[in-house]
């Protein structure tokens, strides 16, 4: 077999080489018979030279950039450093900071004094790199969020454009008229006020000022926003009450930037006293991810305390001493129960708390209530939670025992 | 399930009605109420107390279980243990950890071996799957793969050609490539052209131009890139190691002296290198002067407990050998358990704190382990004065024992089991004993017997914190208050507790102090053996009498945790007198 292949090659390239040889004689007559092998070198020789001619103006070209550059630079002396201002020391940093963007840096294009002055108040660079990455994020968002708009804002003038080509559009019989915000805005605020004169208590406790830093207080502040909208969108509202909120601290003034006119409106309880001058002592349940006791009924007669507190830097127990301080009742969520946890802290967000608090309160059921729970964090909800299979335990070992006993009695009669 | 089914029944009556009035699901209160007070009934208390860690994730119960079972032959503190450790623990588990072997990234275009021309480069960037900072990321590319210097130079052509000028970012990712190949000529030429186009430059630039002109005869200008990285940010370590080590070779010792100075007074540990190339140069030239500057930079390397490697180890003894007028002679060696040298026979340091540095400790260890911040945190100030005063009536123990921790060690026995074996094996040696534990130990379950807790509180004195406090730092405090021979039991490391101290130097003492007075069960079978590791007797650190030098120093291959310390030596000798 492998004999007649390589004859039937052999014969091919036989053939070929004669073809060629042939094409060869027929074209230039001056090659020899045999140039296939030896005289390549000679046929190929003109297209190498070409290919060195490519090559060689390259090598000598290599610095030429340095030249052009040079020449530039005389051209166009630094394009940077144009502002001057007073401050020789805010100059330079701002220098820095553009250095840092051409160098392709995570740092923002456009950076204010004020800023600025933070970025030099900082201790170290990794702490420099980190806010100034921090602005340059905000400012992409910032960017990506007036585009959309900016898109939004075209569309729209198309459609205007529409409608107002075909006018004429006929009023429809309606029985209702649209229900505008307004009108939930009405409800909700009658809700909250019922909530605040007959609901049950929910307090934040702003007592954690000093633990964090500006960052922190920023997130807390819209986490508390947020909690605050949940809580009057909800079917049955808490009756918030902000306590030991100090009226003179960068909270409240945060409060206020955030809230504007509306702070004044708000139907919650904001006070400088503390939950213990409020509510009675044995009412109050301090819930806290490090506490001992673990939440499993939702009691409507409790006044449950949250404490407002971002805490990045993990500063595990706080929230508990405070409860240990004031000899308070503590618990914690049942996510172990529920939950296959995976990984994260198990303090959870304020929003994410009072969600879980309104949804247990109105249903009862924590399975539906731990849905808050952010599912990064988990791996589902447990197909038999802890309680029922505790109960199933001891009924089984309930019936064990009437078993027995039944076996007893049988025996004695 | 009644209660549950009826109010299905009517959430379906209810259903329509609130459809029509616009909002979603309105259940009236009472009913909302009512179920959920049903629901209470449902699940009546069952409230879990088990006593320790709330927040238990997997990491720290993995860890919890290697603890129980590991049983090495090295000492809690001997550099590599903790490695140990961990491959004990993976093996273990088996094969469930067996991390998968990562993806390598395949480059979607391949980096050129010659320069190419500029067409060449053309077609190149056409090819690429990703136009955008196409030059700057082939130069990153170049840069890690440690490429030829004449394809950079190509592509910087390419680009002058395409735009006019070339940007700062490529240019200092060409600059690191110059000073990565020692391209020094290079580097001046870049330097003069940046110098025209730009009027500041950023660190990274700064650091770069250090680094090569500290390697060409203009060394001194980095001298003043240096001072202008202080204006703006607190140099590396790198940026003054690299500007020290060519004033040492420029013979300008002076100068590296005070920049030597200027990076302690910041809080800069210098690296080996910068060490390593005072060791190196001033060998050459000897002069007594050079002798009381190195041995200040010894005593710098004692007083931050900062090990040699094993090459800067190498240059510190061909110095001390290279000494005029003494002979020196070397060996590396390990130390016996009783601090004496195998070599020469000197008993090194002993590990005991002096009693200025004890009393520092004490004061530590109260102020910022226990009360702290907040004295909530950890215990209730109850709790703490009756303990103080538990402690003061009792003074002195000979050894604390961490009940909770002693009675997890091995899985197999019940644990109240196995902390009565540890208790009376150590009461048979006639030692006043305390133990330490929690509230919930004398309840009485199954694994707390209660027969045991009153066998063990017959042997030893016995308190108990409450289920919510840490009992560490009690033990940490009973035992540094009973005095100096007390010791305690744990496997624990501390750290947590380490950390705590705020003080940089009484962190130290308390590692030595751990060190020396930290007693680990190693081996324990349960009605067998029970074997404590060996406590060494000296104190790991760099330490010379008139006549013998004894440096620890760290081994290549060996991975040392913090919070562990070298077991090989350099036995330095000086045998002048001998001959």
């Amino acid at each position: 077999m492998w004999l007649h292949v390589t004859h039937l090659f052999q014969n091919i390239g036989r053939n070929c080489t004669l073809q060629i040889n042939n094409w060869v004689k027929t074209k230039m007559g001056l090659a020899r018979y045999h140039f296939m092998f030896h005289s390549r070198s000679l046929v190929l020789t003109p297209c190498a030279r070409i290919e060195e001619k490519n090559v060689s103006p390259d090598k000598i070209d290599l610095d030429i950039w340095k030249t052009i550059m040079k020449e530039n630079a005389t051209e166009t002396p630094d394009p940077l450093s144009s502002e001057d201002s007073g401050d020789s020391f805010l100059a330079a940093t701002r220098e820095l900071v553009q250095m840092w963007q051409l160098a392709g840096k995570t740092v923002p294009e456009n950076i204010t004094d004020e800023q600025l002055r933070t970025v030099q108040e900082l201790a170290t660079k990794s702490a420099k790199k980190k806010f100034l990455k921090y602005l340059a994020i905000k400012e992409g968002k910032k960017k990506a969020r007036k585009e959309k708009q900016k898109l939004k804002q075209e569309t729209a003038n198309i459609l205007q454009k529409e409608v107002k080509s075909e006018e004429r559009v006929e009023l429809k019989n309606t029985f209702l008229l649209q229900i505008w915000q307004r009108t939930f805005d009405v409800m909700y605020s009658w809700r909250t006020a019922q909530s605040m004169v007959f609901g049950q208590s929910l307090v934040f406790d702003m007592s954690y000022e000093n633990y964090m830093n500006r960052r922190e207080m920023e997130n807390t502040v819209s986490q508390l926003l947020e909690c605050e909208g949940c809580n009057r969108r909800s079917l049955d509202p808490f009756h918030l009450h902000f306590c030991n909120l100090d009226l003179h601290g960068v909270y409240y003034k945060e409060l206020l930037k955030r809230y504007g006119d509306a702070w004044d409106n708000l139907l919650i309880t904001a006070t400088d006293k503390s939950y213990i001058d409020i509510f009675p002592k044995d009412k109050l349940v301090y819930l806290t991810a490090d506490s001992p006791f673990v939440l499993n009924t939702f009691q409507h007669d409790k006044v449950y305390i949250i404490g407002s507190l971002v805490d990045k830097s993990i500063q595990t127990g706080l929230s508990h001493a405070n409860a240990k301080r004031l000899k308070l009742a503590t618990a914690r969520l049942p996510l172990d129960e529920y939950l296959k946890w995976n990984c994260g802290a198990k303090n959870l967000t304020l929003n994410q708390m009072i969600n879980i608090l309104l949804t247990v309160k109105d249903t009862g059921s924590w399975q539906e209530a731990l849905k808050y729970v952010p599912t990064r964090k988990h791996d589902g909800l447990l197909s038999v939670p802890l309680e029922q299979r505790y109960w199933s335990r001891i009924r089984k070992q309930r019936n064990n025992f009437e078993a027995e006993k039944r076996a007893r009695w049988q025996k004695s009669t | 399930m009644l209660p549950r089914r009826l109010m299905t029944v009517l959430q379906c009556a209810f259903t329509p009605v609130v459809k029509a009035q616009g909002t979603s699901k309105l259940l009236p209160r009472s009913l909302a109420l009512w179920s959920c007070t049903s629901w209470r009934f449902l699940m009546l208390g069952v409230s879990r107390h088990n006593g320790d860690n709330k927040r238990d994730s997997p990491s720290t119960r993995q860890e919890r279980v290697t603890r129980r079972g590991a049983t090495s032959t090295f000492t809690l503190f001997t550099a590599g243990a903790a490695r140990k450790r961990a491959e004990l623990a993976k093996s273990k588990l088996g094969n469930k950890l067996m991390d998968i072997p990562k993806v390598a990234n395949t480059a979607k275009t391949q980096i050129p071996i010659n320069p190419l021309s500029i067409d060449e480069w053309k077609k190149l960037k056409a090819d690429a799957y990703n136009k955008t900072r196409f030059e700057v990321r082939m130069m990153e590319k170049l840069l890690s793969n440690h490429a030829d210097i004449d394809v950079a130079k190509s592509l910087l052509v390419f680009v002058t050609m395409e735009t006019g000028t070339i940007g700062y970012e490529l240019l200092l990712k060409y600059l690191a490539l110059c000073v990565q190949g020692h391209h020094l000529n290079e580097v001046l030429d870049v330097y003069a052209i940046m110098k025209t186009k730009f009027k500041t430059m950023d660190i990274g630039a700064n650091s770069l131009f250090i680094s090569g002109f500290s390697k060409t005869d203009r060394w001194k200008e980095a001298l003043i890139f240096l001072d202008s990285i202080k204006k703006m940010i607190n140099p590396s370590p790198r940026n003054y190691g690299d500007v020290i080590i060519s004033a040492l070779q420029h013979k300008e010792v002076e100068t590296a002296w005070r920049l030597l100075n200027e990076m302690e007074s910041r809080n800069l540990q210098p690296n080996e290198e910068t060490l390593q190339a005072f060791f190196h140069c001033v060998k050459s030239s000897c002069d007594k002067q050079y002798e009381n500057m190195m041995m200040n930079i010894l005593s710098y390397l004692r007083d931050n407990q900062i090990y040699p490697g094993e090459t800067l180890l190498c240059s510190i003894q061909s110095w001390f050998e290279s000494l005029p007028g003494k002979v020196w002679e070397g060996h590396k060696t390990t130390i016996e358990y009783s601090g004496e040298c195998h070599k020469c026979n000197t008993l090194l340091e002993s590990i005991q704190l002096s009693d200025e540095e004890y009393n520092i400790l004490r004061d530590c260890v109260m102020n910022d382990v226990i009360q702290g911040r907040d004295v909530f945190k950890k215990t209730t100030p109850e709790e703490l004065q009756h303990f103080q005063s538990f402690v003061k009536n009792r003074l002195p123990f000979d050894v604390v024992i961490d009940g909770l921790n002693v009675a997890n060690i091995s899985a197999k026995g019940t644990q109240s089991r196995i902390l009565l074996e540890v208790v009376s094996h150590l009461a048979q040696q006639n030692l006043r004993l305390l133990v330490l534990g929690r509230k919930h130990m004398l309840r009485g379950t199954r694994n707390w017997d209660k027969s045991h807790m009153a066998a063990i509180q017959k042997y030893a004195d016995c308190f108990f914190t409450s289920n919510i406090s840490e009992d560490d730092p009690f033990l940490l405090y009973a035992t540094i208050l009973s005095g100096n021979h007390c010791k305690f039991v744990s496997r624990d490391l501390m750290r947590d507790h380490k950390a705590c101290l705020i003080n940089k130097n009484a962190r130290r003492l308390f590692f030595k102090w751990q060190r020396g007075h930290q007693l680990v069960l190693s081996h324990y079978n349960p009605g067998h053996k029970i074997k404590f590791e060996v406590i060494t007797k000296y104190d790991t650190i760099m330490q010379s009498t008139h006549n013998t030098w004894h440096i620890p120093y760290e081994e290549e291959g060996v991975e040392r945790s913090s919070y562990e310390v070298p077991r090989r030596w350099l036995c330095l000798q000086n045998i002048t007198e001998k001959k």
